[in-house]
């Protein structure tokens, strides 16, 4: 018998189709539908979490899949904190959705995908092997390529879907080899099912004096690269940008709140096995993850449009959680609570966030360039409130939720500058972050002072206005989250891993984050909440220059791995083939009479095939008659 | 027996189709599509509960001098391609609906599932000989007769190639069979199982003359990666897949290309002890170059039909690397490796069908198959649309469809055997994903190209057999153990 903790991913999987072809008719119900679908999997992840709150007994089935390879559900307290977030936040979304598309001719296709991504997201968070895991994680891949490219009629769109798919799939295909290698050397010490999550957690410290602890962090470090390609991180980020041309809801959901953060999950969820390597792993995640959240900041402050602005952001916090997650040598399995619960809040003021920017882009014609905004708040005072809420939490300004999320993330890498203190180098996490911090707080209140205040610099936002209030239900849901989730911060630690303790350090560290935040708030009231940013001109600047390439590493993507290196390589090796085809045509020159003979035999076909086939068997005998006869 | 009883039946059916004067489509689809459901009803009773080796033998005697025996059986490798060949000859004489094809055309694909259908459940070396041979005929005589202006070249190309791989192959059979005779007090035999015996190619050739070993060795190999097909024997496949009528196409890419691998897995597999470390690598080596090779030349093709006909061949590495793998590895993990080689030409097969299956209604409505001029089709034709995404996202081994299951195999496998080679690999699936990926970006996506004219979606007849296709290929690949369990058993029971 099945749990019933499976029909959490399964319902939305098998609604996907159903609200697709329902849809086709009544166009109105494949979003009731898709929503429907969500609804149950959130009733099904709260009777989970209801039962499974007082024990430490993880809800585990699983089955052959093939060979050695079994499948099921492990559910823990980790997964079913993530389950409850995204079918919440997906359901959100899609009551948003029923607005946001209600005007879209494939309507039916966008829910259909949509839940179809929704079921994904939850089969990988409750997926009982990694290579389930890799299946699911592949799926909401696909479905983030559908949904780039819904309007595929936009050649932007068509090219950022592509990008998205090819650069995350770099990152899978690293995961993948990450998963031969770990198969590969647990098979052979016969391990019955070498994938299996729980098997992997519950063993981790048997498992690194059986292959080495070595070979765990090549492991280690090759699933980071598939994090790293899934959520974005230095260097793979480069898609997320670009896969702002998808429906703004697709944004909210797929690259703002779910899909974005699985990478994270994936590290979370086998971190045993990072606790186990050597300290090379662990390192790289904090690095790569700390570095990212500074490097993706810089980026956001000069970016125009409106969405890659919040793009940027997104790629900066993963990199916070990340960070948090590369941490574990130092403080063991309770960096997997800082990390989660930063995701969590994230999550929902992120999606808050893009909802509004989606009804703000609705009312202005898909209109993204802040710098032709401005002025909005006295127009869509609802929206733009809503739009106020998510960026103070963005920021993390007390009292919102990610003030408590983040800046507990910072401090805690300064505790492990304090533990490290021997290695010099371990201070450098810290100081991106704080830097980070600063650079969230500029672009975020240049990002919003550019939308609400100030005169409209063009004819749309002049005449923009709120949406009918039942449709901000969801955000205002959303923006009450954000001001309070920051009450359960240490209820939300213990359960994940109980026995996390509170974070302490002193006075000083413990000001420093907000006090960049405050900085970073009056820098930009200075230049944004009035217009003397307008007489200021950056284009000159090499730094602006700089920034305004994304450091070049589109362009190191684009122009010179693919288009000088692979392109080149790929002409080259076709012009060989044909090279190679002529010439083989060239030796055969001798038998061009065949075309004749050809059209001879053409009119009895079939019987010169049996007399071929005839002679041929008695040939065959007789030469066997001969052969065996010597 | 059973089985036998289906076999003589798609000879009675092929006999019908030639001779039958009218409605020669219904005739030939209806035939195909009764094999299908025979076989698959043979398949659910006889290997349920199966556990390696061969099943459901008969055995007639031709010439007990020279040990030929009509021998005939099947085991966990010949069901899944004998299923594959029956799925894919209804699906290609099913799409052929439109076309005004004359009765010798049908009667040409019935034979070519006749010769595949013998090969798969001959157990005799001469009767796996003669129906190697009786594919190609009807193959050539469909390209040559059918083919598009370019058809002589190319149904020479094929003709030639796959015939100096079958006389390596007879060559090499004949080497195990004489040096059988005359280790063996002059009894003879071409039995499959009595030649394919390691102990005996050790102590009865290799001991002696160890030329002779390598000899029948290099024969079985020229002549399986010719037909695979493998760099650098592979020139007849993109001139074949490209210029025969589509459904040829699809024969050709879903159930022609199983030969190579059969031979792999039917005669070379049985004695992989003899096979060398060195051999091994070798074949990894050719099969890694030729899915880095092929899918760098695909990524260039304008024309869309050519471009997968080299998608094809790249997957087709896949099965060369697996082989080498299991050779190399040993123990568990060769399990998993000869596995999913298996499954690979099983899921590639199927995934082949469905891309080309979809691409003949794009090439039906828009008039060509050129990426260049063919965009936005989504617009128009949203079914054709998505089973070609759905067939080019199997190709480049999405999960949750069959081709991931064999290349995961194939991967997981690998690093214990290849070690860090896998990251070349690794890049040859990164192009295909690059190319796969930007072939839907041009004829899918973008601004409908205007020139077309108004295109019609598939008819409700078109998109059940793509469903048909379709639903296979996702059932394999998320219930993979329907096939895997059967093939994972043979692999067992031969190794």
């Amino acid at each position: 018998m099945l749990n019933y903790a499976w029909f959490i991913f399964l319902t939305p999987i098998i609604f996907a189709p159903i609200s697709v072809i329902a849809g086709k008719k009544a166009k109105a119900l494949a979003g009731v539908l898709a929503s429907l679908s969500i609804l149950i999997s959130l009733i099904l992840s709260i009777v989970v979490w209801l039962n499974i709150r007082g024990t430490s007994t993880p809800i585990y089935q699983a089955y052959n899949w093939f060979d050695n390879i079994n499948a099921g559900i492990y559910v823990d307290h980790l997964a079913v904190v993530m389950v409850l977030m995204v079918s919440f936040v997906s359901l959100m979304i899609h009551l948003f959705a029923l607005y946001y598309m209600k005007d879209d001719p494939r309507k039916n296709t966008y829910f259909g995908e949509t839940a179809l991504f929704t079921g994904g997201m939850l089969g990988l968070i409750i997926a009982s092997n990694l290579l389930e895991f890799f299946l699911f994680w592949e799926l909401v891949g696909l479905c983030s390529y559908l949904l780039i490219g819904f309007w595929f009629f936009k050649p932007n769109a068509a090219s950022a879907a592509k990008k998205a798919f090819i650069v995350t799939r770099v990152g899978d295909l690293l995961f993948i080899i990450g998963l031969a290698v770990l198969y590969s050397l647990l098979t052979v010490q016969g391990v019955s099912s070498p994938l299996s999550i729980p098997y992997l957690i519950n063993n981790a410290p048997k498992i690194a004096t059986e292959i080495g602890a070595q070979n765990l962090t090549i492991i280690g470090l090759l699933f980071l690269g598939g994090a790293a390609g899934k959520s974005a991180q230095f260097p793979l980020h480069v898609w997320i940008p670009d896969a702002m041309e998808g429906p703004t809801t697709v944004s909210a959901l797929i690259h703002a709140a779910t899909m974005v953060t699985a990478g994270v999950y994936l590290i979370a969820r086998v971190l045993p096995l990072y606790a186990n390597a050597t300290a090379l792993a662990p390192d790289a995640v904090l690095y790569i993850g700390a570095f990212t959240a500074l490097f993706a900041g810089t980026i956001g402050i000069v970016v125009n449009d409106l969405k890659r602005i919040l793009a940027y952001s997104t790629i900066s916090q993963i990199g916070y959680m990340m960070a948090a997650l590369g941490m574990v040598s130092t403080f063991g399995e309770s960096v997997i609570g800082y990390s989660i619960y930063h995701l969590v809040v994230h999550a929902v003021f992120k999606a808050l966030l893009f909802m509004a920017a989606g009804v703000i882009l609705l009312s202005l014609m898909e209109l993204r360039d802040v710098k032709k905004m401005g002025g909005l708040w006295k127009r869509m005072p609802v929206t733009v409130s809503l739009m106020f809420i998510g960026s103070i939490t963005l920021a993390a300004l007390p009292p919102t939720a990610a003030f408590f999320s983040k800046d507990t993330i910072i401090d805690v890498a300064y505790n492990y500058f304090i533990m490290n203190g021997s290695n010099a180098y371990s201070i450098l996490p810290w100081i991106f972050l704080v830097i980070g911090a600063l650079m969230t707080s500029l672009y975020t209140f240049r990002m919003f002072f550019l939308v609400a205040l100030g005169k409209p610099r063009s004819k749309l936002a002049e005449e923009a206005k709120d949406p009918p209030k039942i449709v901000l239900i969801p955000l205002i849901i959303l923006a009450l989250l954000s001001l309070t989730l920051g009450v359960v911060q240490y209820r939300f630690y213990d359960f994940i891993v109980p026995g996390t303790t509170k974070v302490v350090v002193p006075m000083l560290a413990e000001y420093t984050p907000l006090t960049v935040v405050v900085i970073g708030l009056l820098i930009t009231i200075a230049l944004y909440a009035t217009t003397s940013w307008q007489r200021i001109n950056l284009e000159k600047n090499p730094v602006y220059k700089l920034l305004r390439a994304k450091y070049f590493l589109d362009a190191l993507f684009t122009r010179v791995i693919a288009e000088r290196i692979i392109l080149p390589l790929s002409s080259g090796v076709s012009r060989v083939e044909n090279g190679f085809s002529i010439s083989i045509e060239g030796t055969g020159k001798g038998a061009m009479g065949f075309g004749g003979i050809l059209r001879k035999i053409e009119n009895g076909v079939i019987e010169y095939y049996f007399v071929f086939l005839i002679a041929g068997v008695a040939i065959l005998m007789l030469l066997l008659e001969i052969l065996g006869g010597i | 027996m059973f089985v036998l009883l289906i076999f003589l039946l798609t000879i009675i059916f092929a006999a019908i189709s030639i001779l039958l004067k009218k409605k020669a489509w219904e005739t030939a689809a209806v035939e195909s599509f009764i094999i299908l459901v025979l076989t698959a009803i043979y398949g659910l009773v006889d290997f349920r509960a199966y556990t390696g080796g061969i099943v459901s033998s008969s055995s007639y005697p031709i010439d007990r001098s020279i040990g030929i025996t009509f021998s005939t059986g099947v085991d966990g490798l010949s069901i899944a391609l004998i299923f594959l060949t029956t799925v894919i000859m209804f699906a290609a004489i099913y799409t052929a609906k439109n076309e005004k094809f004359d009765r010798r055309f049908y009667g040409l694909m019935m034979f070519t599932e006749v010769g595949l259908y013998g090969l798969l459940i001959s157990r005799n070396f001469l009767f796996f000989y003669v129906f190697w041979e009786a594919i190609i005929i009807p193959v050539f005589l469909l390209i040559a007769i059918y083919g598009d202006s370019r058809k002589e070249k190319a149904s020479l190309k094929f003709f030639v190639y796959t015939q100096i791989g079958s006389v390596f192959l007879l060559l090499s059979i004949l080497t195990l069979f004489s040096y059988y005779g005359s280790s063996h007090g002059n009894v003879f035999t071409l039995n499959m199982s009595n030649l394919l015996n390691p102990a005996f190619i050790t102590k009865d050739i290799t001991d002696k003359v160890p030329f002779w070993t390598d000899f029948a060795l290099f024969g079985f190999f020229f002549a399986f990666l010719v037909k695979m097909p493998s760099f650098p024997l592979h020139s007849w496949l993109p001139d074949a897949y490209t210029s025969a009528p589509y459904p040829v196409t699809i024969v050709l890419s879903g159930a022609i290309s199983l030969m190579g691998g059969y031979g792999f897995f039917a005669v070379l597999m049985p004695i992989a002890p003899v096979i060398g470390v060195s051999t091994a690598w070798f074949i990894i080596g050719l099969g890694i170059f030729s899915l880095i090779y092929f899918a760098l030349t695909a990524m260039f093709q304008p024309n869309t039909k050519k471009m997968m006909a080299y998608a094809s061949a790249a997957s087709m590495g896949f099965i060369s690397i697996s082989f080498g793998d299991g050779i190399l590895a040993g123990g568990a993990v060769s399990y998993t490796a000869f596995a999913g080689g298996i499954y690979q030409i099983l899921a590639h097969g199927l995934i082949m069908g469905l891309v080309f299956a979809s691409l003949y209604l794009i090439k039906q409505r828009a008039g060509t198959e050129s990426n260049l001029s063919v965009s936005g089709l989504w617009r128009d034709m949203p079914y054709i649309s998505a089973f070609f995404l759905a067939g080019i996202m199997a190709s480049l081994g999405l999960p949750g469809l069959a081709g991931f299951i064999s290349e995961a195999s194939i991967v997981l496998s690998s690093y214990y055997a290849i070690g860090a080679l896998i990251f070349m690999v690794i890049f040859g699936m990164i192009i295909t994903a690059s190319y796969h990926i930007w072939v839907v970006q041009k004829t899918l996506n973008g601004p409908f190209n205007e020139n077309m004219g108004k295109l019609k979606d598939a008819k409700g007849s078109e998109i059940l057999l793509l469903s048909f296709l379709f639903v296979l290929i996702l059932v394999l690949g998320i219930y993979p153990n329907l096939f895997f369990g059967p093939i994972l058993s043979f692999v067992k029971g031969v190794i």
